[in-house]
């Protein structure tokens, strides 16, 4: 029998896809595995060894600091969803002034310019001790997501076409109309863009933050913790914990930026 | 009829780096209600700058421009503009496009739906009330985009080369409709375009513009009834001595 991939067919699109993730993951396994052997360091725990932990860890929780799992997860989360928040209300508005006022964007070009190239992670050490180990992680994700949030809500205000700005006006609309019914709606692919990008890049922060602010648990802290203990097994089950819940929270993200581009027709 | 739309010596100037380019050298013309003139002249020669002063969305450099004897001074929604490139909302269904105009004004929603609906009708885009703006066609965008401008109810409608991004037969039947929905709206109507069959096939009068600084050439009156006959003799001579008069504009020459 012949299976034929039939391009038009939504059904086997789907399969064909899932298919060659499978087999894509499944090879990543045995690569891993086999270069466990090789190399033959407790470092790098084989698949099998970590898949005990994990059960292990999900069913005992974390016996050094008493807290489950779920509780790691939650409080890596909470802070990222902090400093995103955070983010948001202040890069939004700010972006949306700079991109409308011409000046504004020349006088803070510089300045942009010139923090951008920061790695967010660098500021961690700082922006923990200017506040406190409960803070600072937050403002750690706030700077990686400020600033491609910021940058892309500026790009999406230039980006408005001035016959839209136009034609509003000859409507009728004021100028608190045409920011809240042309510009807002005009700029909102591009925050979500934005926030897309930003949240990846939040995500590496949030993790990387906590392995310096061990308070409250946390998946960095955790990792950072049984590296210490050399629960290799532990550490792993801690990445892949990282990886799928940055998958969850950028895959979200992503499924709300296209619904929006397509429903505005911005696509 | 009443002098409905004037401008008085109208000049605009653009400077940049300190060089000062005329681009209108005092232009006076008068509209009357319900007619339709169509501005013509080479291109880049300010066709669109004179709708746009207008509109009130450019500014004269000197001079003054009445609409109903009111001095424009901002753009405001008794004068209705249709632009080449559409320019509508792409988040908007067309219902919500064509009831923007209404919306920021402030007409209460069962008049909204009410006069929306008339000019669905009008347009021919009733079974389209619901669709997104990137799912129309060329011509269906530039009806939607002409109900938009009407359901206002302006003074004047201002179209800056609305047919020019269409096919040519696309082109034919949008020039056709808009003859029908005169015949029922007795809408006064600015038309800038370079196609000079177009304006024959229109206005009650065409305005030649020469080249930059544009001035004023010449004012050509068509006396005959819509719809007219692409093919008539009278049609292709009128066509024929305006394409003569433009010839000598070309900036080439």
């Amino acid at each position: 029998m012949k299976f034929i991939y039939d391009t038009e067919n939504k059904l086997h699109r789907f399969g064909r896809m899932l298919l060659i993730t499978a087999v894509s993951l499944i090879t990543l396994i045995y690569i891993w595995w086999i270069a466990a052997i090789i190399i033959n360091t407790p470092a790098i725990p084989t698949p099998d060894l970590v898949w005990a932990a994990l059960l292990r860890l999900f069913e005992e929780g974390d016996l050094q600091t008493g807290l489950s799992m779920w509780d790691h997860m939650a409080a890596s989360l909470k802070r990222f969803l902090g400093g995103f928040a955070l983010a948001f209300v202040v890069a939004v508005p700010l972006g949306l002034l700079i991109g409308y006022s011409r000046f504004l964007d020349e006088f803070t070009k510089p300045m942009i310019e010139v923090l951008k190239p920061i790695a967010p992670i660098a500021w961690a050490p700082v922006l923990i001790f200017a506040t406190t180990l409960t803070i600072g992680p937050i403002l750690v994700v706030f700077v990686g997501i400020f600033f491609p949030l910021l940058y892309n809500t500026i790009f999406g205000v230039k980006k408005i076409e001035s016959n839209l700005i136009d034609a509003s006006k000859t409507l009728g609309a004021t100028n608190g109309q045409i920011f809240y019914k042309v510009m807002l709606p005009c700029t909102t692919p591009f925050i979500m863009n934005g926030m897309r990008i930003g949240f990846g890049i939040g995500w590496m922060c949030i993790v990387a933050a906590e392995m310096i602010a061990p308070l409250g648990g946390g998946l960095g802290y955790f990792v950072s913790l049984q590296s210490v203990m050399s629960n290799w097994p532990s550490v792993f089950v801690g990445l892949i914990i990282i990886s799928i819940l940055g998958l969850l929270t950028t895959g979200i993200v992503d499924y709300a930026y296209r619904v929006i581009a397509k429903r505005t027709g911005m696509e | 009829m009443s002098e409905y739309i004037e401008l008085n010596n109208i000049r605009k100037v653009f400077k940049k780096d300190n060089k000062e380019t005329v681009a209108i050298d005092d232009i006076s013309l008068s509209i009357k209600k319900n007619e339709l003139v169509s501005i013509l002249g080479p291109s880049g020669c300010g066709k669109t700058t004179v709708l746009r002063m207008i509109a009130g969305l450019v500014e004269p450099t000197s001079g003054e421009v009445l609409v109903d004897n009111v001095k424009v001074i901002e753009p405001g929604s008794d004068r209705g503009m249709v632009f080449q490139d559409f320019a509508l909302f792409p988040w908007r269904s067309v219902r919500k496009n064509i009831e923007f105009g209404m919306e920021v004004t402030g007409v209460p929603k069962e008049e909204r739906i009410a006069r929306v609906d008339k000019y669905l009708n009008l347009m021919g885009l009733e079974n389209f009330a619901d669709a997104r703006v990137h799912e129309l066609s060329g011509g269906m965008k530039q009806r939607v985009g002409l109900a938009r401008a009407m359901v206002n109810n302006p003074k004047v409608v201002l179209m800056d080369e609305p047919f020019g991004a269409l096919d040519a037969q696309t082109r034919n039947i949008m020039q056709a409709g808009l003859i029908r929905i005169l015949d029922k709206t007795d809408q006064t109507i600015v038309f800038v375009t370079h196609s000079v069959d177009e304006a024959v096939f229109l206005s009650d009068r065409i305005v030649i513009l020469t080249k930059r600084p544009a001035t004023i050439k010449e004012i050509i009156t068509v006396p005959w009834p819509r719809p007219r006959d692409r093919a008539s003799p009278e049609f292709t001579a009128l066509r024929k001595r305006i394409l003569t008069e433009l010839e000598k504009e070309n900036v080439l020459n």
